[in-house]
C-alpha cells in the first residue's frame, strides 16, 4: 500500500468516489439551471436567487427526510402530514410565552418524537414501514386538523421576512443542514444506517445496533419534515393543516430522481439533494415555458420513470455488448 | 501438547426453530493455538452452532462460556468484546460502502464521536497487507469480485484482533492463490495462540490445517477427537450413516424404457457443459453440496432459465424447451423447493391450488367447468390421500401435505417427466414415506422422475441412478450397487474414490 499518511486521505478519497455515477445527474441539473437562468435572468440577482432557493428549500428538506429512510431500507408516507403538523405547531405556539424560540423547539421536538415512535414501531414490532407510516399519516393529519381546523394562526412578520425575504437565509440554512448530515454520516451510527439498509443481517452480525439505527433514522426524518413545515409556515405567514400534502410524493420522486434505490443502502444524499433541485427547477422551467398544469404533471411523471429506466436500460445494453 | 483452557465453549446447547430441533445437546471447546474443524452434512446444525458461538442467536438451553465462565445474554457486540470474530459464509458486507468502511463497520475507532478515518486507515492497511488485498481502500465493495469480497470479510474479522476466529466455508469462493494466503494466515494465527474453528466441505483443507475435529450429525455430536491418523474416507464415515428403517419402498427391478431426456454439452446457470440423460421408468437423483448447480440443471431443462446444449432431445423432440409453456406442452413439470413461494398460492383453498394448471384445459367456451373441476379435485385428493375438506386454505396443511398438493396439481397434465427440487425438505417422516411411494408409483407408470435432493439417504435408497454435481460439473455418476452414502458424500466433497468417478 502507498504510505500516504495524511489524516484526511482516506476520508477524502471515499468522498470523491461517492460522486461516481452521479456525473450524468450533475450535468442534467446544470443544464436545467442554465436553461432557467436564460429564461429568467432574475435568478442571478440576490433577490431572485433568494426566492428560488426559498422555493427549493422545503423540498430539499423533505427529500433528505425521505432519502434517509430509503437508504435505511424503509420509506415514509408521513412526510406531508408532518410538514402540515410542523406548520400548524409553529403557527399556534409562537404567540405563547416562549415566543419564537419556544415555537421552534416545539416543532423540532414534535418531529423527533413522532419519528422516534414510528421508528420504534417499525424496528421493534417488525412491521412494514409503508403501512406504519400510512397509518401515521392519517393520525398526524387528524391531530393537525384538531389543533388548527382552518388555516390561520400567528407567525411574527420579522420571522417571515428573515426566512423568506430578500436574503438567501434559506440557502445558508440548507448549507448548515448539509454540513450536519456530513458530520452525522461520519459517525459509526450514520454509516450504520447505510449498512443496515443494504445488509441488515450482516450489519447485525458485525455489531451494528440495527434497531437503534432505524429508530434514529426515523427520528431525524421526522425532525427534517417538521422543520420544513416551520419554514412553509413562515413563507406563507400562517399555519395550514393540509399544506404539506404534495410533499409526500414529491419527496419520493426527488429521491428517486437522485438515484436513491428502493431496497436500501443504494444511493447518496448528495444525489437526493440534486434530485430535489432538479425537480424544483423542472417545475419552474415548465411554468415559465407556459406548460398547462396537466402537461406539467404528465411531463414530471415521464421524467421520473425515465430517470429510473434509463440507467437500467444502459446497464442491460452494456451487459449485452 | 499442553491441554490449555478453552477460550470459548458451548456446553450441552439445544436450539430449535418453530418446534423443529436443530441442535440437541452439543458440546464444543475451542482451545488457544489449535485449529478445530467442524464437519457435518447439509442441515446438520453447523450454521446454528456458529450463530450461538458468535452471539447472533441465543440457545434454548445450555450455556456458552468464555474463558470458562458462562456468559448470560450473548450478543454480537458482546462476542466482539470477548475477542470472538466470525468470517460468515453469507457475507456481512455493505456493497456501497468502501473496503475500509466495511472492514471497520461495528468496530470503528472514534475521535470526538466521529469515525477516526486516520486511525481506521492505519488498522485497515495492516490487515489488508496480511490477507494480500491490494485494491484501493476507498473502493466500494460492489466493484470487487466475489473472491475478493471474501478476502475483505476475512480482513474484517482480523481487524477485530480476535482471540477466537470462526471461519465458515471461507474458501468456497476463493482462488487457489487466495486459499493459499488464507492457509498461511491460519497457521500464523494458530502459532500466535488464536483459537480457530474451521468449517469447510473441502476435506483436504481440513486435513492440512486442522488438528482436532467435531462432527455434527442431525443436531448431535458424533465425534470429538484428534485428527491424527484419520484419512479422508475416515472423515466421510464419521459424517454419514443413519438408520433408514423401512422408510423407502423397495426398488423395482431396473427396467428402464425409452430415452425421455438426453442432453450433451448442457450449460445453464451454474451448470457447465455436462451430459445428462434419463429414461422412462427411472428415478434419477441429483446430489451434491448446496448450490452446486442442482436447481439450475432442473430449471434449465424446464426452460425457466436460459440454457444451451450442444445436443438435446427432450420427450422425443430435438432441442431444449424454449420456455415453461413449451416444457409443459412437452410433458415436463417442475415442483420447486420453495413450495410456499413458488409452488402454491397459500391463502387459496386446496381445491383451487389443485386445479390451477388444469383451469384452461377444463374450460368450455371460456367459462369454467365447475362439474369437471369438482370431479378432478375429488380424484386427485383420493389419489394423494389428502384427507378432510378441500375448501380449507393450503396454508392450514402441514409442510408434507402442502408438498403433496404442489405435486398433485400437475398430475392431470399426465406428465412424462417430473422435475422435483428437494421435495421432502421439511417434511415429516410419515409423509416422506407417502411421497416416496408416490414417486415409485410414477416411475412404475413409465414416467421419468428427476429429483434433486440434499438428503443423502433419499438419493441412496430411492433413486435408480445418482448424478453428483460439484461446481457445476458432474463429479460422479452412480448406479445400482455403487450408490452409497460414502460414495455420494465423497464425490460431493471432491475425494477421489477408486471406481466411483464417472
Amino acid at each position: 500500500m502507498s504510505a500516504v499518511s495524511s489524516s484526511s486521505w482516506l476520508y477524502g478519497a471515499i468522498q470523491r468516489r461517492r460522486n461516481r455515477g452521479l456525473g450524468g445527474l450533475y450535468l442534467i441539473v446544470a443544464a436545467f439551471l442554465i436553461l432557467y437562468a436564460v429564461l429568467f435572468p432574475g435568478i442571478l440577482s440576490v433577490g431572485g436567487f433568494s426566492k428560488f432557493t426559498q422555493n427549493w428549500f422545503p423540498l430539499a428538506l423533505v427529500t433528505m427526510a425521505q432519502a434517509l429512510l430509503m437508504l435505511n431500507g424503509g420509506i415514509t408516507l408521513a412526510i406531508g402530514p408532518l410538514v402540515s403538523l410542523g406548520a400548524v405547531i409553529a403557527a399556534t405556539t409562537m404567540d405563547g410565552v416562549f415566543g419564537v424560540p419556544g415555537g421552534i423547539v416545539a416543532v423540532a421536538l414534535t418531529g423527533l418524537a413522532i419519528g422516534a415512535v414510528i421508528g420504534a414501531i417499525v424496528a421493534h414490532l417488525r412491521l412494514p414501514a409503508i403501512i406504519v407510516t400510512l397509518a401515521g399519516s392519517f393520525i398526524i393529519t387528524g391531530v393537525a386538523l384538531i389543533l388548527l381546523p382552518r388555516p390561520g394562526g400567528f407567525i411574527p412578520g420579522w420571522l417571515s421576512n428573515t426566512l423568506a425575504g430578500h436574503t438567501p437565509v434559506a440557502f445558508l440554512l440548507l448549507v448548515v443542514v448539509l454540513v450536519a448530515w456530513k458530520a452525522f454520516l461520519a459517525t459509526p451510527l450514520g454509516l450504520g444506517i447505510y449498512a443496515a439498509g443494504d445488509n441488515p443481517v450482516g450489519a447485525f452480525r458485525s455489531g451494528v445496533p440495527v434497531e437503534r439505527a432505524k429508530v434514529v433514522a426515523f427520528a431525524l426524518s421526522g425532525l427534517l419534515a417538521a422543520l420544513a413545515g416551520l419554514f412553509v409556515a413562515a413563507q406563507t405567514g400562517s399555519g395550514d393543516p393540509v399544506i404539506g400534502t404534495p410533499f409526500t410524493l414529491n419527496s419520493i420522486a426527488a429521491a428517486v430522481l437522485g438515484g436513491v434505490g428502493f431496497l436500501g443502502g443504494k444511493g447518496t444524499m448528495r444525489g437526493a439533494i440534486c434530485g430535489s433541485l432538479l425537480l424544483s427547477v423542472m417545475i419552474n422551467v415548465m411554468f415559465f415555458l407556459g406548460f398547462p398544469p396537466v402537461a406539467q404533471y404528465i411531463a414530471q411523471g415521464l421524467i421520473i420513470v425515465g430517470a429510473v429506466a434509463v440507467p437500467e436500460l444502459l446497464k442491460a445494453w452494456r451487459a449485452k455488448r | 501438547m499442553m491441554d490449555q483452557k478453552p477460550l470459548l465453549e458451548a456446553r450441552q446447547v439445544f436450539k430449535g426453530f418453530f418446534g423443529n430441533p436443530v441442535l440437541k445437546g452439543v458440546d464444543i471447546a475451542l482451545r488457544p493455538g489449535r485449529v478445530h474443524a467442524l464437519l457435518g452434512e447439509n442441515g446438520a446444525g453447523k450454521s446454528t452452532l456458529i450463530n450461538l458461538l458468535s452471539g447472533a442467536l441465543q440457545p434454548d438451553s445450555g450455556t456458552i462460556a468464555v474463558d470458562g465462565k458462562p456468559v448470560g445474554r450473548f450478543s454480537p457486540a458482546a462476542a466482539r468484546a470477548s475477542g470472538i470474530a466470525v468470517v460468515q459464509q453469507e457475507l456481512s458486507l455493505t456493497a456501497d460502502l468502501s473496503i475500509a468502511e466495511n472492514i471497520g463497520l461495528g468496530a470503528f475507532p472514534r475521535r470526538f464521536g466521529l469515525i477516526d478515518y486516520a486511525e481506521l486507515h492505519r488498522g485497515v492497511r495492516d490487515v489488508c497487507a496480511m490477507v494480500g488485498l491490494t485494491e484501493p481502500l476507498d473502493m466500494p465493495v460492489a466493484d470487487l469480485a466475489l473472491g475478493r469480497r471474501q478476502m475483505v470479510e476475512i480482513a474484517k474479522a482480523l481487524y477485530r484482533k480476535p482471540r477466537v476466529l470462526i471461519l465458515d466455508e471461507p474458501t468456497s469462493s476463493l482462488s487457489a492463490h487466495e486459499a493459499g494466503i488464507l492457509a498461511g494466515l491460519i497457521e500464523t494465527l494458530r502459532d500466535r495462540g488464536t483459537a480457530l474453528l474451521y468449517i469447510s466441505h473441502r476435506l483436504n483443507e481440513v486435513q492440512a490445517l486442522c488438528s482436532h475435529v467435531t462432527v455434527l450429525k442431525d443436531g448431535g455430536v458424533t465425534a470429538d477427537q484428534s485428527l491424527s491418523g484419520i484419512d479422508g474416507e475416515g472423515l466421510v464415515r464419521l459424517m454419514v450413516g443413519r438408520e433408514t428403517g423401512d422408510l423407502f419402498p423397495p426398488r423395482a427391478s431396473a427396467n428402464p424404457g425409452a430415452l425421455r431426456v438426453e442432453v450433451e454439452g448442457f450449460s445453464a446457470g451454474l451448470v457447465r457443459d455436462i451430459g445428462f440423460s434419463g429414461r422412462a421408468g427411472e428415478i434419477v437423483g441429483i446430489g451434491g453440496l448446496v448450490g452446486q448447480g442442482q436447481e439450475d440443471l432442473l430449471l434449465g431443462l424446464y426452460g425457466a432459465i436460459p440454457a444451451k446444449a450442444a445436443k438435446a432431445e427432450v420427450s422425443s423432440k430435438p432441442g431444449l424447451p424454449a420456455n415453461v409453456g413449451a416444457a409443459n406442452a412437452a410433458g415436463l413439470v417442475y415442483v420447486p423447493a420453495d413450495r410456499k413461494h413458488e409452488g402454491l398460492v397459500l391463502p387459496h383453498s386446496i381445491a383451487s391450488n389443485l386445479i390451477l394448471p388444469s383451469l384452461g384445459r377444463l374450460a368450455r367456451n371460456g367459462f369454467r367447468d365447475r362439474a369437471g373441476e369438482a370431479g378432478l379435485i375429488a380424484e386427485l385428493a383420493k389419489r394423494l390421500t389428502i384427507k378432510g375438506d378441500v375448501a380449507r386454505p393450503v396454508q392450514a396443511l402441514s409442510g408434507g401435505n402442502q408438498q403433496k398438493v404442489a405435486l398433485a396439481k400437475w398430475l392431470p397434465l399426465d406428465p412424462s417427466v417430473l422435475l422435483l427440487n428437494d421435495p421432502t425438505r421439511g417434511v415429516d417422516i410419515e409423509t416422506k414415506r407417502e411421497i416416496y411411494l408416490m414417486l415409485r408409483g410414477f416411475a412404475a407408470e413409465g414416467r421419468l422422475v428427476i429429483i434433486a435432493s440434499s438428503d443423502t439417504p433419499e438419493l441412496v435408497h430411492l433413486c435408480d441412478r445418482v448424478v453428483v454435481l460439484r461446481e457445476g460439473r458432474v463429479a460422479a455418476e452412480l448406479a445400482g450397487e455403487a450408490i452409497s452414502e460414502e460414495a455420494i458424500v465423497g464425490a460431493a466433497m471432491g475425494i477421489d474414490r477408486k471406481g466411483a468417478a464417472a
